[in-house]
């Protein structure tokens, strides 16, 4: 079996490709546990690795470096490469780098259904001479040109071509050459290339240098020489020196292959997405026509009629297991446990489904980046960053991709902030809870959820600004961002993205909330000593009222509420199945007052989220001791929170 | 002599680079973007409170801050 590496500039249609070329069966989803960083598939029996978007091998990111240790490290048998045909001086820039890994390489020219609406004229055959490499021209999104990729993909892993490393200036080749000589790399390891080793000798290279023996005495002298030569006779750094050499050969190579008609100035949805009045109310119309196309109509619509399915369904098994004789005990987790329980998470599919979709519509033609770029203004002030808007969108569909979103952000404090923040903002999960409550103790009170939704943008004010207060070391952090062409999303990536996330949360129903339901039904049933007791003095209860004291200034501390938000951390929709399950959804009143409701809601709305967040958080944090704090500081400020909301009801009231 | 930033283009200004004067990891990042000696840009447009710009190199747009376009000089 051969493994492929798929490799590529952002936006250059590399996952569409890879959906392309595996077909939706090979496809490995990036739910919670399963990896994101590198998505496998299958092609004729290879091993087929989607790897992160990059614009360099440079070691500064988090996904550069993975790309370029999977490259080094895994060594693949074939790394292909996917260009924008209509972005190739800078694509070829990445290939520059790549050519010297000494793995086999492919250039794939996707976006070739654009080139005549660009005014582009690609020469594959000279830029495949001029590479060494062999060159296929695709559209991946309309699907042509793939089966000769294909093809070519099987030739390549036979033939094993070898990619002609780029010739930089006689004066830089001088210092090349001499440094190859030396004995020193003669003893690199295995697989490396002697070109690729001197290079990353001039430029210093620290994640390269710190892979290596100490260098010789001698050695060092000499390359410190050369390195002073070479800045002297540039007037720059020997980092930049190199880069300026690929650039000067992507530039070549751009120029011989290609052909670049002035292209006609047609109408531009940039005039309007980034427009400088109309932008940010556009933005705030948008995601408001996404919520209330999910939510309001979809939701509205579906909902009762799901709900009235699931009592239905629990009163008829109620009836049949009565008339079979069946023992209470197993119809009461039937049809207390798994159907309430399950049932109350299964009723948000469809709203959930439409959210999905259309945030993964937004993701795919383009706007995210636009997004990025008219608020990072907003952004900055709250020490994040324009792309932190990301996975705040993402988020509120759910917390764990929105978090793993935040990994392109490069900056290191403002990542950990975004990662912080994220789960402030309601997730889809959180939405069953807000809707159990509302319709009971707020019916037609419509103002509310939006409410909602604004105190979880007001805790990421919140943090934000008192994050910023208490940095000692304001440090000046970069925004660059591309700003993709806008394109149609394709049918198939919205599809597979959508389709992905909304099993992940049925798989969830299916499994962690319906064996919940089970172990609370049964919990809330039976005492210590294992008899048949009311649910008051159930172990439930008992465990409950332990921590439940906690929450009486809350409003809410009787051990049901305690449960459910113990639960709740398995998955947040647990919590209207504990509910459910323990006190009924008919019978809140008796427990809740509005005040507490609210109370509760803001709770759950603010405290650490889910157990696949966490762990997305922990990921994304990288120490114990960050997530520690983060958790500390989300359910903190939810408790003083929840307090104030409260008191400000009774007030009011 | 007065040496001069890419923020002070304004819209639909070129220039070309001259040097980048920024920390070892901010100027490889933008040279990687492609903003290498001699390139012409041109800036496009900017945000909706003048920050960050939109700029336009080598064919393709990307958007930078004022403060780091301030770090890169043109001739």
């Amino acid at each position: 079996m051969h493994t492929i590496a798929l490799i590529g500039n952002p936006n250059s249609g590399k996952t569409t490709l890879f959906n392309a070329l595996t077909g939706t069966s090979a496809y490995v989803g990036n739910w919670p546990g399963v990896t994101v960083e590198k998505k496998e598939g299958m092609l004729n029996s290879h091993k087929i690795l989607d790897l992160p978007g990059i614009y360099s091998l440079s070691p500064y990111s988090p996904e550069e470096q993975l790309s370029r240790r999977y490259i080094l490290d895994e060594q693949p048998d074939l790394i292909i490469d996917v260009i924008d045909a209509t972005n190739l001086e800078r694509s070829l820039y990445l290939v520059t780098q790549l050519a010297e890994l000494g793995c086999p390489l492919l250039l794939v020219l996707n976006m070739a259904d654009l080139l005549e609406k660009e005014g582009i004229t690609i020469d594959t055959k000279r830029l495949s001479q001029m590479t060494g490499s062999p060159v296929v021209i695709v559209s991946a999104s309309k699907g042509t040109g793939i089966n000769a990729l294909k093809e070519t993909i099987e030739q390549s892993l036979e033939e094993k071509y070898v990619a002609l490393c780029p010739l930089f200036s006689n004066f830089v080749e001088r210092y090349i050459s001499h440094i190859i000589e030396d004995d020193y790399l003669h003893a690199i390891p295995q697989g490396r290339q002697m070109r690729w080793a001197a290079i990353k000798l001039i430029e210093e290279d620290e994640l390269f240098l710190s892979s290596m023996p100490p260098l010789p005495d001698a050695f060092n002298t000499y390359l410190t020489k050369s390195r002073a030569e070479l800045a002297d006779h540039y007037d720059d750094d020997p980092e930049a020196i190199i880069i300026d050499q690929r650039y000067k050969v992507a530039e070549h190579i751009a120029k011989d292959c290609q052909i670049r008609k002035q292209k006609v100035k047609s109408f531009n949805f940039d005039s309007i997405a980034t427009n400088r009045i109309a932008a940010i109310p556009l933005f705030i119309l948008i995601m408001g026509a996404v919520f209330y196309l999910s939510i309001g109509l979809v939701g509205g619509y579906t909902t009762p009629i799901l709900e009235n399915l699931f009592g239905y369904l629990g009163g008829q098994v109620l009836t049949l297991s009565d008339t079979l004789g069946v023992h209470p005990l197993l119809s009461g987790i039937l049809v207390d446990g798994i159907i309430a329980g399950v049932g109350a998470v299964l009723t948000f599919v469809p709203q959930l489904f439409i959210l999905f979709l259309l945030l993964s519509i937004l993701e795919d033609c383009g706007y995210m980046a636009r997004i990025a770029f008219i608020m990072d203004r907003m952004m900055r002030t709250l020490g994040l960053s324009g792309k932190s808007i990301i996975p705040l969108v993402i988020g509120t569909g759910c917390s764990v991709p929105a978090i793993m979103s935040s990994r392109t952000i490069e900056h290191q404090k403002q990542r950990e902030l975004t990662v912080i923040v994220t789960p402030f903002i309601p997730c889809g999960a959180k939405m069953p809870v807000f809707a159990l409550m509302l319709t009971y103790f707020f019916p037609g009170q419509w103002y509310i959820a939006p409410l909602i939704y604004l105190l979880g943008i007001v805790a990421v004010i919140v943090t934000g600004l008192l994050a910023q207060a208490i940095d000692k070391h304001k440090e000046t952090n970069a925004f660059i961002l591309e700003l993709p062409r806008y394109q149609l999303p394709t049918v198939k990536n919205v599809w597979l993205q959508t389709k992905e996330r909304t099993l992940g949360f049925i798989i969830k129903a299916g499994t962690i909330i319906l064996l919940s339901s089970v172990i609370i039904y049964l919990l809330s049933s039976y005492s210590f000593t294992l008899q048949t007791v009311d649910a008051e003095r159930s172990m439930l209860a008992i465990m409950g009222r332990i921590i439940a004291p906690l929450f009486i200034p809350l409003g809410f501390g009787f051990w049901q509420a305690s449960v459910a938000l113990l639960t709740g951390i398995a998955a947040k929709e647990t919590i209207v199945s504990t509910l459910s399950v323990t006190i009924g959804t008919t019978n809140l009143g008796s427990f809740f007052d509005p005040a507490s409701a609210l109370s509760f809601m803001t709770f759950i709305l603010l405290s650490s989220p889910c157990i696949a967040a966490i762990s997305a958080m922990f990921k994304e944090l990288g120490s114990m001791r960050k997530l520690l704090y983060a958790l500390l500081w989300q359910t903190g400020f939810a408790y003083v929170s929840a307090l104030l909301v409260r008191y400000i009801v009774l007030l009011l009231i | 002599m007065m040496q001069m930033t890419m923020d002070e283009l304004t819209v639909g200004q070129r220039g070309a680079i001259k040097a980048i004067h920024a920390p070892k990891q901010l100027k490889r990042r933008l040279m990687d973007m492609g903003f290498t000696k001699g390139v012409d840009i041109e800036v496009v447009k900017l945000a909706p409170m003048g920050d960050p710009i939109e700029v336009s190199v080598r064919g393709y747009h990307l958007c930078l801050r004022r403060a780091e376009a301030r770090k890169i000089e043109l001739s």
